[in-house]
């Protein structure tokens, strides 16, 4: 088992933030923070709901109906159409491979087991502000969790030798959050794992959303809360939609948007950082919509459409799918010539 | 809502008004529709229904034919009970805020225990046996609901400290007794022992007209607060009535409950529902619709 490292940053003189200046990175974003405003959050359910109104109907773009093949069923149309941020970066992504993946437990991979076990190390050190022994930790607060317990036994069952390269990275992840993350004040009302939910068109979708670490009282009159998702693996292009995602959920729900959001890779120690603005809101609302959309066709018998992607090379329908293979067929011919003529 | 508007819409003198005759019939009906539907209950089974009974029984009726797993303490569990003693504590000025009261909190619950063998929380002895990380994330759980809890309310402007939790309130139906009724809600608080008239009262309608609504031991009508995961269905106000039924059933010599106040913190929803007789009879369509959903449930065939 390895676990694969990217160079971290280009310039060797970068450190991760810590301590004081993490928490000055998120606090003072440069930007002015949204004020209260019905009419904002009005436009965004207004614009969400009518981006929504015709789901479901087979308009000019509504892919055809039926059974794809190589696919499983369809979820029953009387089901409430759930969007997650996962859910809704896989369906932009490909169709096709966000119906595959939704069916079926995902095996566990040592990736899976690493990001399990450095979330609940966060929610601790958060929660009592301290971490002693990482695995054990981890493992004890994962051994709690119902719908952990087959990762649990994964983790158990692993060869020593991989579960050593698995603690060691655990570790090493564990370490940089002591040294990194300050205490959090009481006062800020520090939570993990706040669920946050939203109903639209009445109530047949549900945008529903978990975030790692919510920090500020709920907004009155301006944001004052940081939302920050915590990352074990590597950082990816899409995580950025995903904390859109989670402002526009946020702002929908409560009285003002989050100030900032903002993702921390721990195996890094970088900190993406975005001010909430209106426009990042809209365009979180646009993104929504399509891909709710697609979600509401495919939930209502539609044939996953194929969209080659750089998750293609991983996707189980690669075998049956010649887009897909088209897909990596260039991306490994564009590997091989070399980084010069690599698209 | 903000803290304030909720908090002032709580407290707000009653509204509504149920008078004895009203509970009278409510009780009435429960027992006469609630008998045929117990006799048909396997021997001896009785059914506890609360309020998430009734809105299983309503949104996943399937769900209510699946066997109940033996109950085994859980984050998830504990949360509530150690997230209201949280709230307590922080109400009571002992702490600023939820993170802060957790672990001080959870630490004198176990040191009770240990010291007189009293399990305030019943979670004591499996909160003491978990390894270190483990018990962290039960304060997690706990902090998060208590969060949600604490900064809903403007806990200043309550003019009689809340009480936070407590017993469930409980009735038998006295012709259908294998059918308990158990309510619950998160915190409740007295409220003015005056307001307008209700209906029926001398002077109804009457501009300025007063009511004394404390109950026969001068006991003074209070409020109620239920906190629920999720979304609210658009039955929400029949849902909302149940704990304020199951106390005004228990108890006749007290007030009805003035009102109850749901909290919805996922979705930032609270709503209220001042309680009537209308509402009453709402819920109780409910309970009668949830009992035969349930007695239903348990007449399917269980798997081996």
């Amino acid at each position: 088992m390895k676990f694969v490292r990217r160079p971290l940053r280009a310039s060797h003189d970068w450190h991760p933030l810590a301590g004081e200046a993490l928490l000055e990175r998120l606090r003072v974003t440069g930007r002015p923070r949204l004020q209260s405003d019905p009419d904002l959050q009005g436009r965004l359910r207004g614009s969400l709901e009518s981006g929504l109104n015709q789901v479901g109907d087979a308009g000019p773009d509504a892919p055809a109906t039926g059974s794809g093949a190589g696919t499983p069923p369809p979820p029953s149309s009387s089901a409430v159409v759930v969007v997650t941020k996962d859910r809704l970066t896989g369906v932009l992504a490909c169709e096709a491979h966000h119906v595959a993946g939704e069916f079926g437990d995902r095996p566990p991979t040592p990736a899976m087991a690493c990001g399990a076990l450095v979330d609940v190390l966060f929610r601790q050190l958060i929660a009592v502000g301290s971490i002693d022994d990482p695995m054990a930790d981890g493992m004890a607060a994962l051994g709690v969790d119902d719908r952990q317990q087959d990762l649990v036994s994964w983790i158990v069952g692993l060869p020593s030798a991989e579960r050593e390269a698995l603690r060691a990275e655990v570790e090493r992840q564990a370490d940089g959050l002591r040294r990194h993350w300050p205490a959090l004040e009481p006062a800020w009302l520090p939570r993990t794992q706040e669920s946050m939910r939203v109903g639209l068109a009445h109530g047949a979708v549900e945008l529903s959303a978990r975030v790692d670490l919510a920090i500020g009282r709920p907004a009155e009159d301006e944001a004052s809360v940081a939302l920050v998702e915590i990352k074990a693996g590597a950082r990816r292009v899409e995580h950025r939609a995903d904390l859109h995602f989670y402002a526009l959920v946020e702002a929908l729900r409560s009285p003002a948007p989050p100030f900032v959001v903002a993702t921390y890779y721990t195996r890094t120690g970088e900190l993406d950082v975005d001010p909430v603005t209106e426009e990042l809101l809209v365009g979180a609302v646009r993104r929504t919509i399509v891909g709710t959309r697609s979600l509401w066709n495919l939930a209502h018998g539609a044939v996953p459409r194929r969209t080659p992607n750089s998750l293609c090379g991983r996707c189980t329908l690669l075998p049956e799918c010649e887009p897909g293979q088209a897909r990596v067929e260039r991306s490994e011919a564009a590997w091989a010539r070399g980084p010069e003529d690599g698209r | 809502m903000r803290p304030e508007q909720l908090t002032r819409a709580l407290m707000a003198p009653p509204v509504g008004y149920v008078d004895e005759a009203c509970r009278t019939q409510l009780r009435g009906r429960l027992s006469r529709e609630l008998a045929p539907l117990v006799g048909r209950l396997p021997h001896r089974q009785r059914l506890v229904v609360n309020l998430a009974d009734l809105r299983r029984a309503r949104e996943r009726p399937d769900s209510l034919s699946r066997q109940q797993e033996p109950f085994t303490w859980k984050p998830v569990f504990a949360r509530r009970s150690l997230g209201l003693a949280v709230v307590d504590a922080c109400a009571g000025g002992r702490f600023r805020s939820p993170a802060e009261a957790v672990g001080p909190v959870a630490s004198e619950a176990v040191e009770e225990w240990e010291r007189s063998g009293w399990r305030t929380f019943h979670w004591e002895p499996w909160f003491a046996g978990l390894d270190r990380g483990a018990r962290a994330l039960v304060l997690s759980e706990a902090v998060t609901w208590a969060t949600s809890l604490w900064a809903s309310f403007d806990w200043a402007a309550f003019e009689v400290p809340p009480r936070l939790g407590g017993g469930d309130d409980q009735w038998v139906c006295p012709d259908a007794g294998a059918v308990i009724l158990k309510g619950r809600s998160e915190l409740r608080v007295p409220v003015g022992t005056t307001g307008p008239e209700g209906p029926g009262a001398e002077g109804a309608g009457q501009e300025g007209a007063v009511h004394d609504r404390s109950g026969a031991d001068g006991a003074v009508p209070v409020a109620l607060a239920s906190v629920a995961s999720g979304r609210p269905s658009d039955a929400w106000a029949a849902e909302l009535a149940y704990p304020a039924l199951v106390a005004a059933l228990r108890s006749p010599s007290r007030p009805v409950p003035a009102r109850v106040a749901g909290l919805w913190p996922d979705a930032g929803i609270h709503l209220v529902v001042d309680i009537d007789g209308e509402v009453l009879a709402s819920a109780v369509d409910r309970v009668v619709a949830t009992v035969s959903a349930m007695v239903e449930a348990r007449r399917l065939p269980q798997p081996a």
